[in-house]
């Protein structure tokens, strides 16, 4: 367990923190001074007084949470100095405007992952490797069975699915920031080529994705009640949200599907509920989290999010790595 | 490329919930494949072999030398994933992308036929270097197949109803004959799939297989209101359910789960040898006691069961005699379109000549059920409430008008069970006993069907006698799947009777039920996993009792 007066960064009431700057990183109460890495709503929390964020993160927060709160932008690779310790964002490839963070005080570098992934994705920023002494790194899925597919097979799978059964509305279900987005970029780029419906909380980030610049294709807003039989045959992009409960009873003949990580083991898919699940993530798998810990030649390594036990013992046994624990 | 295709008809049968979608995608499979497939897809998907061939911690073992991953690493996947087979396939994704050797497409057959038959012959060093080199040449659509046929899990939601159905719309051939032709041994071939599918009825073809046993349903309320004189009683005999069957002079004795057990009764072989007629009976077998006329405990049964080739000493202490209730076919006539009640005469009729007929005594070993009548519903409750001292599970209740049909089709029998609150289990864990019992697995969980899926319902660890105990133990050590600590999962293939006092909703078990003071009433070694219990069974039984 871990947690020296003297680092830069700290784990305290369940964040990280750093407290020479007194600033936190995508704390989970309302503080003073926050870090956002990204714009989902497990990163940030209402209330706080100053929010600092990429330009993009900062579009999709003002969206979620409103216009009024004070929030302070920077380019990645940007430098900031708060205190004495220069601090700059960094692409980390989970949805659009996602970075890591780095610290760099007295010499010594502290690198927080963010929530990141490695593979391929136009509709955000491409990870970067940042080197850094100190790394603190995502694990939610910290096991080797988590190898993705490329995302063009799932995409091409996604596209069969919903032409294999033409008299079917399609349902997918997916994260209505970042991941809805992704598929419609990769689905209109293969053969299915009939209407997609949006959510409404996905239709409003479609179109803040579009006017950040980014180029997705156009759905149709889906309205209660409306337009249920010229559905046949479409597909419709819903959060996961309403997957249980009376939502569905809105459509006829339906066939549903959830796209996550977790898809990609047959007993989650079984136990989900869903007819079908489509194993893509905006996380990276345990060769992308290994990868990363190599090339950011970090010399000392710690895990938030997810089981990270069998990461840590393997790293360190096998890769001769430090990893070290929180402090609680 | 036919490995791939099954792999996709796997997948497909895997997410479809619709009866009548998985219908088509068999049906498009069926007529997408050589014959030789899809008589190894029919043999693989009706569950004819779970034949385990290397075991998931062999597979987990073999993975983890050739790829350098920590045993432990592997333990902690599989605690995630649930399935040996699934979690070597998870962990060989995208590691054998990177190899230069040319990918194979070979076919089910080839796979099923010679790969994985030849890998018994090999020494361990070349076998898993084989399993390697397959691991390495197979598409990966493929390896969760490989995985599964290799360490004897392949599972799919498909039933034998399933298939039979899609042949059946496949050849526009009435259900009944496909599952007649389903019946008995199964052999992958070329013939086997051609005859499945073959448009002429043949009754001689099917002379060696034994018709679909007719199931009776759990007795519902509704039927109070129907008239008692509908239906013919009978006793429910606890024995071994039995069609014997006498064609062209030859007598073969089938179980509801489709074994040929010849060898474990040649006295009743060799006397119904002696009837001039052929004939088709159903009925049940059981151990009697002559001397009070009922039927002694199946504990007595179960000493014939599994022994072959008896002495004339134990077929002295454990007289047999079968009891038949229906009589399905005469002389090569099938009369099971025949209502019941004119089958009954038939039977009667053909007993008597037999008896007066046959130059030895048949009835020392073979008689006709007897009928009960009851005069009303409340006297037919009465009589359910005596069958204990009889050695009878209740009653039989039949509709008297109705034609013998395959499977579970409501409306023709009933089951009235005088002890209702007991449901047929398959065994799914063990865990080692303490004190007297260390050493030894005897703490057991079983598991009800819900869909295909077998679902842990309750635990249990009395019942069984000692010897039945160390037989189990013997078998729990050799067909165990995964050890987690002291509990094992095992194969699921042993069928046990669990009684119970109550059953009432439970939100703390996946099974939704909990049910009080379970026990072990029987080692159902007669009935296949197939048999067992839903948990749709164990709702009824909740509904009824509340």
């Amino acid at each position: 367990m871990r947690n020296k007066e003297e680092d830069l960064i700290k784990y305290k009431d369940g964040n990280l923190y750093c407290e020479l700057a007194d600033i936190w990183i995508d704390p989970s109460k309302p503080v003073k001074k926050a870090l956002i890495t990204h714009a989902h709503f497990d990163h940030f929390t209402f209330g706080c007084e100053e929010y600092i964020s990429t330009k993009e993160t900062a579009i999709l927060l003002k969206e979620r949470i409103g216009d009024n709160i004070k929030i302070k932008v920077f380019d990645y690779e940007e430098e900031f100095k708060i205190n004495g310790i220069y601090i700059s964002f960094h692409p980390s490839g989970h949805i659009l405007g996602s970075s890591q963070i780095r610290f760099i005080f007295a010499e010594e570098k502290w690198l927080i992952s963010g929530d990141f992934k490695l593979q391929k994705d136009e509709t955000c920023e491409q990870y970067k490797i940042v080197k850094t002494d100190y790394l603190i790194s995502e694990c939610t899925f910290g096991l080797p069975i988590f190898n993705w597919d490329e995302t063009k097979k799932v995409a091409n799978n996604i596209s069969e699915w919903i032409t294999n059964s033409p008299k079917k509305t399609s349902l997918l279900f997916c994260y209505s920031l970042g991941k809805a987005q992704r598929l419609l970029n990769e689905i209109s780029q293969t053969n299915f080529k009939g209407n997609i419906y949006s959510h409404g909380s996905i239709y409003k980030m479609n179109n803040c994705y579009k006017e950040l610049g980014i180029d997705i294709k156009e759905t149709i807003k889906i309205e209660n009640k409306k337009n249920i039989d010229e559905l046949k045959g479409s597909l419709i992009l819903l959060p996961p949200s309403l997957s249980k409960g009376s939502y569905l009873k809105n459509f006829k003949n339906i066939q549903t599907a959830f796209a996550s990580g977790w898809m990609s083991i047959r007993a989650l898919r079984k136990r989900s509920g869903y007819d079908k699940g489509f194993a893509i993530s905006d996380h990276a798998d345990w060769d992308g989290i290994l990868e990363v810990v190599k090339k950011s030649e970090a010399k000392n390594v710690f895990f938030h999010h997810g089981d990270s036990e069998a990461l840590r013992k393997y790293l360190i046994e096998k890769k001769s790595i430090n990893v070290l624990l929180f402090g609680k | 490329m036919s490995l791939i295709k099954f792999s996709e008809l796997f997948c497909d049968l895997d997410s479809i919930n619709s009866t009548n979608n998985k219908i088509d995608v068999l049906k498009s499979y069926f007529l997408s494949n050589e014959p030789i497939d899809n008589s190894w897809a029919i043999y693989l998907l009706t569950g004819k072999s779970n034949k385990r061939f290397i075991s998931g911690r062999y597979l987990k073992n073999l993975f983890s030398q050739i790829y350098d991953y920590p045993q432990w690493l592997i333990d902690t996947c599989y605690l995630k994933v649930g399935d040996s087979a699934e979690v070597i396939t998870l962990l060989l994704k995208n590691k054998t992308t990177s190899r230069n050797k040319k990918l194979s497409n070979i076919s089910l057959n080839e796979l099923l036929s010679e790969i994985i038959p030849n890998l018994s012959k090999l020494n361990e060093e070349e076998k898993n270097l084989e399993i390697k080199n397959i691991w390495e040449t197979l598409p990966e659509d493929n390896h969760l197949i490989f995985n599964k046929i290799l360490t004897g899990t392949f599972r799919v939601g498909v039933s034998i109803g399933l298939i039979t159905k899609s042949i059946s719309k496949l050849i526009n051939i009435d259900e009944e004959i496909i599952s007649h032709r389903l019946m008995g041994d199964f052999k992958p071939s070329i013939e086997s799939y051609e005859f499945l599918i073959n448009k002429n009825i043949n009754q001689e073809e099917l002379s060696s297989k034994p018709y679909p046993f007719l199931l009776a349903n759990t007795f519902e309320d509704k039927i109070f209101k129907d008239s008692i004189n509908d239906f013919q009683f009978e006793w429910k005999y606890d024995g071994i359910r039995i069609q014997l069957i006498k064609r062209s002079g030859n007598v073969s004795l089938w179980t509801r789960g489709q074994e040929l057990v010849n060898d474990s009764f040649p006295e009743l072989v060799e006397k119904m040898s002696t009837i001039k007629d052929d004939f088709v009976l159903d009925g049940e077998l059981l151990v009697w006691n002559f001397k009070e006329q009922i039927a002694f405990d199946f504990s007595f049964l179960q000493k014939r069961i599994n022994r072959k080739s008896p002495t004339k000493s134990i077929q002295i202490k454990y007289p047999i005699i079968f009891i038949a209730y229906d009589l399905l076919e005469i002389n090569g006539r099938d009369i099971r379109e025949i209502k019941l009640e004119n089958r009954r005469i038939e039977l009667e009729k053909y007993y008597l000549k037999w008896q007066n007929k046959t130059k030895n005594n048949i009835t020392d070993i073979f008689k006709t059920c007897d009928l009960i009548f009851p005069k009303d519903w409340t006297d037919a409750l009465t009589f359910k409430e005596k069958s204990r001292e009889n050695n009878t599970e209740g009653l039989i209740i039949k509709n008297k008008k109705s034609s013998y049909t395959s499977g579970r089709k409501k409306g023709i029998w009933w089951k009235y069970k005088v002890d209702p609150m007991q449901l047929d289990a398959v065994l799914i864990y063990a865990k080692g006993g303490s004190g007297r019992r260390a050493g030894l697995y005897t703490d057991y969980s079983f598991a009800l069907w819900k869909d295909q899926e077998l679902i842990k319902f309750a635990s249990a660890y009395s019942g069984l006698t000692n010897i039945e105990i160390k037989e189990l133990d013997t078998w729990i050590r050799k067909n165990t799947i995964e050890k987690f600590g002291p509990v094992r999962s095992l194969k699921p293939e042993m069928v046990f009777e669990i009684s119970f006092e109550k059953i009432q909703i439970s939100k703390r078990h996946k099974s939704g039920i909990a049910v009080r003071f379970p026990r072990i009433t029987k080692w159902r070694k007669d009935k296949k996993i197939n048999d067992a219990d839903s948990l749709e069974n164990a709702y009824a039984l909740m509904k009824k009792i509340s």
